[in-house]
């Protein structure tokens, strides 16, 4: 593992009983440490299942996962302590308000006392919605339910973030307070795993980029380098290039 | 530590905001016991407490007459109703349901039992060779009294052969007497034995208790009814739990506890502790609406013994296995229809099989062995043996173990699926 390598996969493999063609197929990259590293690829290509694997949701059939010098099999607590999923829906109890949902997920990452309710204040300060932390979130926009899903994946500073579409279904503003954060985040030197099909925001938010299809790696690289290389004007047309235009399912 | 008081607080959080979870937990049982010790005092009674309306007509001025009616009133199953009206009309009265049975004791019946029993004493001294008192009449031609009994159009066979059962008693004892009477007659040569009206039964059947348990109170429609719909309560903590854990897996909830650190059989333990606690609060809310609510709608005031520590250990036990059952279907199922449709059928069929309705001794002989497997049941046996004996250790101990053991069954069953599922 290279000294800056926040993740470093090797061979990953993994199989779904009753399905023939491997989820994913002896896939192997290295993520450095501060990077936004975005995962992108059609419907069923092995993103999820890729990254429910570096979260430790699933065990791989075959492969090497290191994270921040951590064996990925023999570490899991210590690993848990860094990484944070901020999921594609909103995991948070409707009926609790803001700040309920936010002491529970803190507390589970062993944060309690005012050092939890400072962070708490701060992160809602952050996001705008710090007049809204006892309002029950099932009474908050979409916009802000994104938010506080976000906030929720970050309240116990990770080194690691993973994030499955986290602008999906979100108005203009928010999407540009969202991505403005994670930059912020990320210039705090926390490496974030992203995840999407909205390709242009990609393009402009992503350090780094890896394409997917059938459970293999076909293209990595910086944006720019992509679009270089396979002679696009944007990373939409990479993509359509690389993955084709046949619909999946 | 902390990540199971997070749990718990969350879990108890979010059962206070759910109104109609709520209600279903704490309001329905309430709802269910009230209704059904009001519906079921009437039968409980009948069993158990009030007497059967007969009417007699009693045309007959010797002894059998008198003695049939004494024996009637001794009996203290029947509330006798004398009659002078014509056999008709008493007729009428059974027939309308004004009494449930209607008994007409002829006008020759003490001269006919007289009669009889003088030709079997006859029959007997003579087959002894001993000497015949020329004063006993010879009987020509039958000497068989028949008592008409009729009953009320919606009695039930059974009831009607235990009835009958006990006029028979009566029956049977007067002839006894009246026999013995006649052989002292005879054998003192013709002086009655005044004593022989005392003469009693030479064996007597006493109830008397089973094991070392002393039954304290008898059963009732209170006694019965809270116990019973206190498990049911318990076990209907099903759909909501389940449809917590669903609701937890649908909206990623389930997959940020899982990256989060420590085990997630913590996060579980939070879960059932929290329940557990809703199942011990259904359990005293119960008992105090049998204590206090429902004598004041005229029903009898539930007893639960001395023994609280036991009440409490069983109630654990009871609400142990009703969160791992809950957390089985919560694991087994992928939606909160699945759940809600089975979880509340299959707790339906365990509580009929337990007893919870109708006690499991009035149920068929096939219907009594499948209630040995319902957790409702055994849950049941333990809380009446608190209620209504002394209960020993060996009471409720065993039933504990069995709650427990389904707890244990149920979680591990859950734990395998997880797994399997998650791979």
């Amino acid at each position: 593992m290279t000294k800056d390598a926040a993740i470093e996969v090797r061979h990953l493999i993994k199989n779904y009983k009753g399905v023939i063609q491997p989820a994913v197929n002896n896939i192997s990259f290295t993520i450095e440490k501060g990077e936004i590293w975005g995962l992108l690829g059609p419907n069923g290509a092995g993103k999820t299942t890729t990254i429910s694997i570096l979260c430790g949701l699933l065990k791989s059939d075959g492969g090497e996962v290191i994270i921040h010098g951590y064996r990925h099999d023999s570490n899991s607590h210590a690993i848990k302590q860094i990484i944070s999923m901020v999921p594609q829906d909103i995991a948070l109890y409707p009926s609790l308000t803001a700040f309920e949902n936010l002491h529970y997920i803190g507390n589970m990452y062993g944060m309690q006392g005012k050092i939890l309710k400072d962070r708490i204040h701060e992160c809602l300060n952050a996001f705008g919605l710090e007049n809204f932390a006892n309002k029950p979130v099932e009474n908050f926009s979409g916009g802000m339910k994104r938010r506080i899903n976000l906030i929720a994946g970050i309240l116990h500073k990770p080194q690691i973030v993973f994030m499955d579409e986290p602008t999906v279904g979100v108005d203009v503003q928010s999407r540009n307070m969202i991505t403005g954060f994670l930059k912020e985040l990320n210039g705090q030197g926390i490496t974030i795993v992203y995840t999407s099909h909205l390709l242009e925001e990609a393009q402009n938010l992503c350090s780094h980029i890896a394409i997917i299809d059938y459970g293999t790696m076909i293209a990595s690289g910086t944006p720019a380098e992509l679009i270089h290389q396979h002679a696009c004007a944007n990373l939409e047309e990479v993509f359509l290039k690389l993955t084709g235009r046949k619909l999946r399912d | 530590m902390l990540r199971l008081i997070a749990t718990i607080r969350k879990e108890i959080l979010l059962l206070k905001r759910d109104r109609s979870g709520l209600a279903i937990m704490f309001l329905m049982p309430m709802i269910l016991v009230t209704i059904m010790a009001l519906i079921q005092d009437a039968p409980f009674r009948d069993y158990q407490e009030l007497k059967i309306p007969l009417l007699l007509i009693n045309h007959d001025e010797g002894d059998v007459g008198k003695k049939i009616e004494q024996g009637l009133i001794t009996s203290k199953i029947f509330e006798v109703t004398n009659f002078n009206g014509t056999e008709k009309e008493a007729r009428r009265k059974v027939a309308n349901g004004d009494f449930e049975i209607g008994i007409i004791v002829p006008g020759d019946a003490s001269e006919k039992l007289n009669a009889r029993i003088d030709q079997f004493v006859e029959e007997t001294l003579h087959s002894l060779e001993l000497p015949v008192n020329d004063s006993i009449e010879k009987v020509h031609g039958p000497s068989e009294t028949t008592i008409p009994v009729f009953f009320a159009p919606d009695i039930k066979k059974s009831f009607k052969n235990s009835v009958l059962s006990s006029i028979m008693h009566v029956s049977s004892r007067l002839e006894t007497q009246s026999i013995l009477n006649e052989f002292k007659s005879v054998l003192n040569e013709g002086e009655k034995d005044t004593t022989s009206e005392e003469i009693k039964d030479f064996i007597r059947f006493k109830e008397s208790e089973s094991g070392n348990t002393v039954v304290l109170h008898e059963l009732n429609s209170v006694q019965h009814n809270v116990p019973a719909w206190t498990l049911f309560g318990m076990f209907f903590i099903v759909i909501s739990l389940a449809g917590s854990m669903i609701k937890e897996r649908t909206d990623g909830s389930y997959l940020r506890i899982r990256t989060m650190p420590g085990s997630y059989l913590t996060v579980m333990a939070g879960k059932m502790i929290a329940y557990l606690l809703v199942c011990l609060s259904q359990c005293v809310l119960m008992i105090l609406t049998g204590i206090y609510l429902l004598p004041l709608l005229g029903l009898p005031q539930l007893v639960i013994g001395n023994n609280i520590p036991a009440i409490g250990l069983v109630a654990t036990c009871c609400g142990l296995a009703a969160t791992g059952y809950g957390i089985l279907v919560g694991t087994l199922f992928n939606t909160h229809q699945q759940s809600a449709t089975f979880g509340s059928v299959s707790v339906v069929i365990l509580a009929a099989l337990g007893g919870i309705w109708v006690p499991v001794y009035v149920m068929p002989e096939i219907i009594r062995i499948l209630a040995t497997y319902s957790p409702l049941y055994w849950g049941l046996q333990a809380f009446q043996s608190l209620f209504l004996s002394t209960g020993n250790a060996t009471d409720i101990l065993f039933p504990s173990l069995k709650l427990l053991l389904f707890f244990l069954i149920t979680l591990s069953i859950a734990y395998f699926i997880n797994k399997y599922k998650n791979n």
